[in-house]
């Protein structure tokens, strides 16, 4: 029991990890093509500080033996892996704070729910990683709330299409 | 060539980057197809997507199997082409709804009719995104938000299902760009029924249509088993909300072709010879 529950476990979060690189980089590459290279360069970061936890956890989960789940038979406490970002949060004319906001959501998300397995697990491995996983997260999110602090405000803004239709008279 | 190797989803997208804008649902789309490729084992070469025209119809480039970007509203009709001249190929056929319902609504109603083994992904953000919002078929009747239609279209917007039925699908759910887990299991679903199925997607446009960033508050999955009664699916359908997601019609039926009438590609080699 033990075994599956960690196993099941470490699935989870290697796909997590996944999915919030995946994201990241599509995210960035999209804002590239939409010429907004400020938040661009923030995704790609996000991207690269993702794939660094994603080898992480991977290299723990090579040891053990890992569930086949296909991409709809992850449990999560919502639709998505936590620290994916929603599709309908971004736009292309965000700007590099509300970047950072979104960011700071995915970090808190997938804090709680490592904590949710630190907290209630019965197997004591998977209450050990599941505090270390939530601990990297939460000092991700205060990296990311210390750089919010040295951005000034936005200035008014609308993320509105200004590109009107053409509408000869 | 068949592949032995277990293929990852992200191992199922091209070296070509979307140029959809960020926020839009077809992205969703996107990794759903992927990530149904993946969860079925489905070979790249044993593969292609077909589409129409419109923003959602670029999806086929971004894809590493075979695609055909067609011509507008036209996917369908290519797609039961190739399904019949090659049935051991998984064949989607995808587009917007202004390609599906509007441009390519015929097809859509006759491909229905017909029940041919491929499934048909139809990307729903109730626009013309690539024409910067033009009213389509599935646009409210109120919907004032584009100076292309300052008062609305006003007329009926279609309800993609409810068509879908009358015209005889055999298989119809509904997804949620929201939720590309789901509809990646909705997908796979779709592949393995043995005959025409038809996937309506909300998929979001954020840029025209911002307002549908609230769909997520309204989107619901329904609980209920699929329906196989076609009188209580067309009741369904016409009151529901055009809300809910998950397979909601299964009613399987005999394909066509049938096994006797299955022209092989050969075949078709042989009639064009001078």
């Amino acid at each position: 029991m033990s075994k599956q529950q960690l196993g099941e476990f470490l699935a989870h979060s290697v796909e997590l990890e996944s999915e919030a690189r995946e994201r990241y980089l599509e995210l960035s590459e999209a804002m590239a093509e939409h010429n907004n290279s400020e938040v661009a360069e923030f995704f790609g970061r996000m991207a690269d500080e993702s794939r660094l936890h994603l080898e992480e956890v991977a290299e723990i989960a090579e040891q053990h033996d890992l569930p086949d789940l296909k991409a709809w038979e992850f449990n999560w406490p919502e639709e998505e892996s936590p620290e994916a970002a929603s599709y309908e949060a971004v736009h292309y004319r965000m700007t590099l704070r509300q970047a950072m906001l979104l960011a700071l959501d995915n970090e808190r998300a997938a804090e709680r729910f490592y904590r949710s397995f630190a907290e209630t697990s019965s197997d004591s491995e998977t209450r050990r990683l599941a505090s270390r996983f939530s601990a990297e997260e939460a000092s991700h999110a205060a990296h990311l709330v210390k750089w919010l602090g040295k951005l000034p405000a936005d200035p008014e803004h609308s993320l509105e299409e200004d590109d009107a239709p053409h509408m000869p008279e | 060539m068949k592949q032995s190797v277990k293929v990852r989803a992200k191992d199922y997208k091209s070296e070509v980057k979307p140029i959809w804008c960020p926020g839009c649902g077809h992205f969703s789309v996107l990794n759903a197809i992927t990530k149904a490729f993946a969860g079925l084992g489905i070979a790249k070469d044993d593969t292609v997507l077909v589409s129409g025209i419109g923003c959602s119809s670029r999806l086929p480039a971004y894809v590493d199997s075979y695609g055909f970007h067609g011509v507008h509203g036209r996917g369908l009709a290519i797609a039961q082409g190739l399904k019949v001249a090659r049935p051991d190929l998984t064949v989607i056929a995808l587009g917007g709804d202004g390609d599906g319902f509007s441009i390519g609504g015929n097809h859509f109603l006759h491909a229905c009719r017909r029940n041919v083994n491929m499934t048909y992904i139809a990307m729903d953000n109730e626009v013309y995104g690539m024409t910067k919002g033009q009213a389509s078929p599935t646009t409210p009747a109120d919907w004032d938000h584009s100076k292309l239609t300052p008062h609305g279209p006003g007329v009926r917007p279609f309800k993609p299902a409810a068509l879908a039925l009358a015209a005889g699908a055999p298989w119809i759910a509904r997804g949620y760009s929201g939720n590309p887990n789901q509809m990646a299991g909705l997908i796979a679903a779709a592949i393995e029924h043995p005959g025409f199925s038809f996937l309506h997607v909300l998929s979001q446009c954020i840029t025209f249509c911002p307002e549908q960033t609230d769909w997520k508050s309204i989107v619901s999955e329904r609980s209920e088993p699929a329906l196989s009664d076609a009188d209580v699916a067309a009741s369904l359908f016409h009151h529901e909300d055009g809300f809910q997601t998950g397979l909601l019609y299964a009613a399987p039926r005999n394909s066509w072709p049938g096994p006797q009438a299955q022209v092989q590609s050969a075949d078709i080699s042989e009639g064009f010879r001078l």
